[in-house]
């Protein structure tokens, strides 16, 4: 297998882009990731892309994709994996690349959340993820079902709500200076304590915002990457992890399965340990799952996670900067872009130009979770070749 | 000559005004399962060989709530089951003309409550004694569902049942009048007349509960509009009354949000609902393990096919808890949501929490598993099973009187 480089990033910005379709948001991402490649690229260089999108958004996303961004001449494959689906697109990609079928690929992700009404997006998305007969009809809302671990969780751990809050505030906190985030405003441990319940214990500011918005990234082979940058990121680990998709199958629901799987896997491939990372962007759909990822990505002992927020070891500054870009609490979620955007993020980070740039960060890693939490997709990146 | 061996009854916990409401996941179907199954765990052997439903609720015209009332007793789905629309005197009628191991159901949703009566070979014995139809359709529903109410309370008492009183009434006053509000059976009854909490099917049941509790012997009434059916009853031995009749709460508050249903698939709730309705996991013929739901490849030893049902506890521990508080198209909120253990086994489940204020279930607490309807989907009622937190004070007991 050869090394696989990155050597373009670009995203929209995440927001309710009423305006804005899924063919509008695709090609503006695409266009920023060309811009990015020091060298330039010729899109005709493109001879293969792997399109994340969790939903469908205007007909089928492959041929979206191929449609909007001139991608006609190339295969298009589309990847839906649940909210891992972005590290999956760029995951297939990487083996595309390294197994030498091609030497540039492309790597989009992107979805339209605020598409349909506020009211039937509730049940359009949620069927994606819920069993028809067992669970759809109990009411098993998106929040509730990351809730039933975090309940589980703060009733094992010492963490409290106002660790969670304290995850809500760095974030957005970290947003403020990312010009592609969707809430760009600080917010106080109280006012997440006392905002509105959305399905206990989360609040509203414990939640991620409906998002639209796409991210790309262009791979490309070892033997290729000097045509395109001097300055490349390379890919050192990925990694994919499942686990039981019911919750009632789940033993221990303080925990995240498919992130332990999906770490190893990723850490196995990349020869680093967590030890070795210095930012990292991970899931936060709501607080609580970023403490708890804390400890499936062995960055916190098991229930340490309280410990690293109360020091601020993962906030910029920290000794291990935990979502830099604002997180999706922040700079926003739409599921098929988030994984790509994170990995847009780590792109700039590990090239010294972030917004929140934590100082001589060498590896970073990406981490989604998902299905609601049967599906784990981890990505370690190093400025290093490895 | 008809006997009837025990009886059950079932009040919601919901209250308003002193009257019964059901709770919002519960209707004629579930509240008749309550009713039954209360009698049915104080039934030696069971032996029940037919079911009939009497009530002016049926959740389904077409469609059928037949399935969902023996799955939900837990009785074989090849019994007969009559569904029989009717109120108080209908009630009577149908134990009256109910052979020997008939299980006999009366529910109503305004006042909310059921009543279930075992009819069998041997026990406390009625015999009819009058009955009259007359047409006075004060208040009246067609298939439209919609209710007209002629609103003339003295016209209904002249001459709705005291019409049917003079020319079919027994000479002995009686015990009780099923049917009509406690207001009315003063003065018209031969004592002091037990109070009724519900006005349809269920109320002959609530009646005949109090006369056998009573032990007493004598004439019972059932009305309904222009028609009446009397009975005489001997007196009924203790232990043939088994109530689960939790205290009135006022119902909380709920938010309705309008919003899209939630779609149905049918095929998923036809292959899912013998084991959600009936409670029943699948064991492995591998390796024993059980499955909830069912499915084709053991999840322990990964043997594929040789399941055998498995009848689950209705006993539950909460493993976690959640109580959606944000709007949520098409659903009322608030709601709580458990993960509860099953007792003695390797079983966890899913489910909504029923009887309870949203948001007071926590981690720890014990309960029962019983029937509700879950959702009503594409006007499809979907039913499964719900946790019943036990009262505080009262941890392993039902709340059985």
């Amino acid at each position: 297998m050869r090394r696989v480089a990155i050597a373009g990033a670009g995203m929209t910005s995440f927001a309710e882009h009423f305006g804005l379709g899924i063919k509008d948001l695709l090609p503006m991402a695409v266009g920023e990731c060309e811009r990015s490649v020091d060298k330039g690229l010729d899109r005709a260089d493109i001879q293969a892309a792997w399109f994340g999108e969790l939903t469908t958004t205007d007909g089928f996303p492959a041929g979206v994709l191929a449609d909007s961004c001139g991608l006609v001449d190339v295969p298009v494959t589309r990847v839906e994996n649940a909210c891992a689906t972005g590290n999956d697109a760029l995951r297939n990609a990487v083996f595309g690349v390294a197994s030498g079928y091609v030497d540039v690929a492309l790597v989009v992700g992107g979805d339209k959340v605020r598409e349909s009404s506020a009211r039937s997006t509730f049940w359009e998305w949620a069927a994606m993820t819920r069993d028809m007969a067992w669970d759809y009809p109990l009411g098993l809302v998106a929040p509730a079902n990351f809730a039933l671990h975090v309940a589980r969780y703060l009733h094992e751990s010492p963490a409290t709500r106002e660790h969670m809050a304290m995850v809500a505030v760095k974030n957005h906190r970290h947003a403020l200076n990312n010009p592609k985030a969707q809430l760009r405003f600080e917010i106080t441990v109280e006012q997440v304590l006392n905002a509105p319940m959305v399905v206990d214990p989360f609040g509203l500011y414990d939640c991620t915002p409906q998002s639209d918005g796409a991210a790309a990234l262009l791979v490309v082979a070892e033997d290729v990457v000097d045509r395109y940058t001097d300055r490349p990121v390379w890919v050192r680990g990925v990694g994919l992890g499942l686990d039981r998709v019911m919750h009632q199958h789940k033993v221990d629901m303080t925990t995240f399965p498919a992130t332990r799987r999906a770490a190893g896997r990723a850490f196995a491939m990349a020869g680093l340990t967590p030890a070795d990372v210095d930012v990292a962007e991970v899931h936060d759909c709501f607080t609580g799952v970023e403490l708890i990822s804390y400890e499936d990505l062995g960055f916190a002992d098991r229930f340490g996670a309280h410990k690293l927020v109360e020091a601020e070891a993962t906030s910029v500054g920290g000794s291990l900067p935990v979502n830099p870009s604002g997180g999706l609490k922040a700079k926003g979620h739409p599921p098929g872009a988030t994984g790509v955007a994170q990995c847009v993020e780590l792109f700039e980070q590990l090239r010294g130009e972030a917004a929140n740039q934590v100082d001589g960060a060498r590896v970073g890693l990406a981490h989604n979770i998902g299905g609601p939490t049967a599906v784990s997709a981890v990505t370690i990146l190093g400025a290093e070749r490895g | 000559m008809t006997c009837i061996k025990l009886i059950g009854t079932y009040l919601p916990p919901w209250q308003e005004g002193g009257r019964r409401l059901p709770g919002g996941d519960e209707d004629a179907v579930t509240m008749a399962v309550e009713a039954g199954r209360v009698l049915l765990e104080r039934a030696p052997g069971g032996g029940i060989e037919r079911v009939v439903l009497v009530t002016r609720d049926l959740p389904l015209l077409e469609g059928g709530n037949g399935a969902t009332l023996l799955a939900g007793l837990g009785l074989p789905s090849d019994l007969e089951v009559v569904e029989r629309l009717g109120g108080a005197p209908a009630m009577l009628d149908a134990v009256l003309s109910a052979r020997p191991r008939t299980l006999v159901l009366g529910a109503d949703l305004d006042p909310a409550g059921a009543g279930a009566v075992l009819v069998s070979a041997d026990g406390t014995r009625l015999r009819p004694v009058s009955r009259i139809a007359r047409s006075l359709p004060v208040t009246a529903r067609s298939r439209d569902g919609v209710m007209h109410d002629y609103d003339d309370p003295r016209l209904l008492r002249e001459r709705g049942l005291k019409a049917s009183l003079r020319q079919a009434g027994p000479e002995d006053k009686p015990f009780a009048v099923a049917g009509i509000p406690h207001g009315q059976m003063r003065g018209m009854c031969a004592g002091d007349p037990p109070r009724l909490p519900t006005l349809g099917a269920s109320a002959t049941v609530f009646a005949l509960a109090a006369m056998a509790e009573r032990e007493e012997a004598g004439v019972l009434l059932a009305s309904e509009q222009g028609t009446l059916t009397a009975v005489a009853i001997e007196s009924a031995p203790a232990g043939t009354v088994h109530r689960l009749e939790p205290a009135g709460r006022p119902l909380p508050a709920a938010r309705h949000t309008p919003g899209p249903e939630i779609p149905i698939s049918l095929a998923a709730y036809d292959r899912a609902f013998e084991p959600k309705v009936r409670w029943e996991a699948a064991r492995c013929g591998g390796c024993g393990a059980l499955a909830y739901p069912p499915r084709r490849r053991c999840r322990e030893c990964g043997s594929e096919g040789a399941w055998s049902p498995f009848p689950l506890p209705r006993r539950a521990e909460v493993y976690t808890a959640v109580t959606v508080r944000v709007p949520v198209p098409g659903l009322a909120t608030p709601y709580s949501l458990a993960m509860v253990q099953l007792d003695g086994l390797d079983v966890r489940v899913l489910v909504r929490t029923t009887a309870a204020e949203a948001g007071t279930v926590a981690i720890g607490d014990t309960g029962r598993m019983t029937l509700r309807r879950v959702a009503v989907r594409s006007g499809v009622p979907d039913y499964g099973y719900a946790f019943w937190p036990d009262e505080p004070g009262e941890p392993d007991e039902e709340e059985v009187r």
